[in-house]
């Protein structure tokens, strides 16, 4: 893995039915022969001891080495996505047939997935605690892929790996960047065979990004955004190394905690201490799940003091949200962070790109 | 049997001038921490500023300061007043009826009916379709959770007045009070278990207590029906102290007992039940209050504790929310936390000074 991130016109070529890990840090893959080890770096905490998984080409058998390592036959043919980030690889790579189970129907955007769901192809397994090890004990699929939350543990899952099936811990939280965050579909690319699709699509996106970065950062005036909804005192916003904070820097806009870290991602910060940066932001994003103004009022008055309110730029990520009240932003966006950036472009710089439509955000009306 | 945490006769009460002055001292620690809490705060402001824009002279420097002034801190510290000197009203009133020192105002299960009136809008909702129409009309954060959590105590209310009208032991509606709020906890409980972490996060916010976000049309409203129930409170301060000396010797001296209870539920729900629909709960004010009131004027007559205590619970969640604040730093405590963190050790304190003897 390269140290530090290159440039796309760096990027060195790969070899067939292999992909190389350009800006994830979560996870590394590698190739020995027939055989591929997928190392996950910080499946549920920083300090959490990596996961390694052996790809196996169904059929043959374990080579030897790696005895700590869960093996995974490939390519699956059947695969279990508890979050609907993992349905979003899937969908990328175009493998919606293969997905089996869900962590919940509610949260699926994918249109070819919730056709499978109508047509009861799919089965729903739920989440952490509810987690339905019984029905997933006896369904079997090739593999279930969990996020790996903090505080859950290698064991959490033991019950399915007792019953030989796999779990992949995807922590894709970890990322910094959008695009590594999006990387991360390498890993499922890996274990369908499917690397060189995955290469093309994903460096598709990884150049799009950076040609929209170059345009954003290069712009001479940086309008200022605040971001998220308070709840009464407290105020999260992302911290410095937070994706999104990446996003607004890539999409030329002044964020006051550009330089402010937290453990967490995000910084719990009182009411007041971000009302002033409010006051006199250019654009407010990410309203919670708002959609009107009046909503937005109805939460609290006082922010219709706010300059974004009073100038009607007030943007949030919920265009693509459907009847369930599940929000695409958190699904293909994740694959998509080109898209965000031209979205938010679009926003923060109107002079920049030909007009198009939004994709994922739109004005609180 | 007399209550064990107040002498055993008539009170000694000490003289008439020194309780005047304690209750004008504690009206000036009032004013001293309302101005505190203005002042402090994540943004750095000057006091002389502070005071002038407290005092209506001239405007402030730019922009963000008024606004913090009078849109962030002037009504949080307005809420702190008006939460402390019902919690603690409410709080006395518990304990005089319940002749119990530990009661407090969650002993008749109201904050708990609050709670689970909070958690039906945040949690349940009808799921899916029907909770995003509710968020859609973007009342989850202001009047949706307000009425919710008014209608949850006042269900509680209606509950426990019906029962008070049968029941005649206090210890037995006492009781009633505590399963309340044990079956509506697990209803919570249930319903978290099979909530999405984002709602479960956003109810667990509310459980830590909130004094910012009550402003204009809601200040308003909790401040209306906080000075209905004080008044109430205060129009009971006769029978309360003939309650003292138990609901037989109150009826001896012409007291009719059931009418004064039914007033004084009826004011403690109104205390609590609006403090904890605006404000979330807030621990440990109503329980610790009472006693730190009698320790300090030495008497047992409410006419004097409820206006001392609602000075005193007003002094107290104010200065908590400056601790909250905690000075210099860009963060701000739940108020829920500090008054816990404070109030457990001041309740021991006065339970090990005066060892308590059994009180039935």
């Amino acid at each position: 893995m390269p140290a530090s991130r290159p440039t796309p016109s760096a990027h060195p070529a790969t070899a067939t039915g292999r992909t190389t890990v350009r800006y994830a840090k979560g996870f590394t893959i590698s190739y020995a022969g027939k055989y591929k080890v997928i190392t996950i770096q910080s499946p549920f905490e920083p300090k959490a001891p990596t996961v390694r998984y052996l790809l196996v080409p169904r059929g043959a058998a374990r080579p030897a080495g790696y005895p700590d390592a869960q093996v995974i036959a490939t390519p699956i043919r059947s695969l279990v996505g508890l979050s609907s980030l993992h349905v979003a690889l899937a969908d990328f790579l175009g493998a919606d047939d293969l997905v089996v189970g869900v962590g919940s129907f509610k949260y699926v955007s994918a249109a070819r997935v919730r056709q499978r769901i109508a047509a009861g192809q799919v089965y729903e397994v739920g989440q952490g605690k509810e987690l339905n090890n019984e029905l997933l004990v006896a369904q079997h699929p090739d593999l279930v892929m969990a996020t790996g939350w903090p505080g859950e543990g290698a064991d959490y899952f033991q019950t399915l790996r007792a019953a030989g099936i796999p779990v992949l811990i995807n922590s894709e939280w970890v990322e910094t960047t959008p695009l590594a965050r999006a990387e991360w579909v390498k890993v499922l690319a890996a274990l369908l065979n499917k690397e060189d699709l995955a290469n093309q699509k994903f460096d598709a996106v990884a150049r799009e990004y950076q040609r929209l970065a170059a345009l954003g950062r290069r712009v001479a005036k940086k309008p200022s955004v605040v971001v998220g909804l308070p709840f009464k005192d407290v105020w999260y916003v992302p911290d410095a190394d937070s994706y999104l904070a990446q996003f607004l820097r890539d999409a030329g806009a002044t964020y006051h905690w550009n330089r402010t870290k937290a453990p967490s991602g995000s910084l719990a910060l009182s009411f007041e201490a971000v009302a002033p940066v409010a006051l006199t932001a250019d654009y407010w994003l990410q309203t919670g799940s708002l959609t009107t103004k009046a909503a937005l009022l109805a939460q609290d008055a006082r922010y219709a003091a706010f300059a974004p309110v009073k100038t009607g730029r007030v943007f949030n990520n919920n265009r693509r949200t459907n009847a369930q009240g599940s929000n695409d932003y958190w699904e293909s966006g994740a694959m998509h962070p080109d898209l965000i950036l031209a979205d938010l472009l679009r926003i923060l710089h109107p002079e920049l790109l030909p007009t198009g439509p939004l994709r994922y955000y739109q004005p609180l009306r | 049997m007399t209550p064990a945490f107040l002498p055993p006769t008539t009170p000694p009460s000490l003289p008439a001038p020194r309780l005047a002055r304690g209750l004008l001292a504690l009206v000036v620690l009032v004013g001293l921490a309302f101005v505190l809490d203005v002042a402090l705060g994540p943004v750095r402001i000057p006091l002389l500023a502070v005071a002038r824009l407290l005092l209506g002279h001239g405007a402030a420097a730019d922009a963000a300061t008024d606004f913090i002034v009078h849109q962030i801190r002037l009504p949080k510290a307005l809420t702190a007043l008006v939460a402390g000197s019902g919690l603690a009203v409410s709080g006395l009133q518990m304990q005089t009826l319940f002749r119990n020192p530990l009661a407090g105002p969650s002993a008749l299960g109201l904050t708990a009916g609050a709670g689970l009136g909070v958690a039906l809008v945040m949690l349940a909702g009808g799921g899916g379709a029907g909770a995003l129409a509710v968020r859609q009309l973007g009342l989850a954060g202001s009047w949706a959770l307000v009425l919710a959590a008014t209608a949850g105590a006042a269900l509680v209310m209606a509950l426990v007045l019906a029962l008070a009208a049968r029941v005649r032991d206090n210890v037995v509606l006492l009781i009633v009070g505590l399963m309340v709020a044990s079956v509506t906890g697990a209803i919570v409980s249930l319903w978290q278990y099979f909530s999405a972490p984002e709602q479960i996060q956003e109810y667990l916010l509310w459980t830590f207590g909130a004094l910012g976000g009550v402003t204009g049309p809601h200040l308003a409203v909790l401040a209306t029906v906080v000075g209905a129930g004080i008044g109430l409170a205060l129009a009971s301060a006769k029978p309360l102290n003939a309650l003292l000396l138990g609901e037989n010797y109150a009826r001896s001296l012409g007291l009719r007992v059931r009418r004064s209870r039914t007033l004084i539920i009826l004011s403690t729900s109104l205390l609590a039940g609006s403090i904890t629909a605006f404000c979330g709960p807030i621990g440990f004010v109503g329980l610790a209050v009472p006693h730190l009131t009698r320790a300090l004027l030495g008497t047992a007559d409410h006419r004097m504790l409820l206006p001392g205590a609602c000075l005193l619970g007003a002094a107290l969640v104010l200065g908590c929310d400056c601790l909250a604040q905690l000075p210099g730093s860009q963060i701000t405590l739940p108020i829920n936390v500090v008054t816990s963190l404070l109030g457990a050790p001041v309740v021991l304190w006065v339970v090990l000074r005066r060892p308590l003897r059994s009180a039935a």
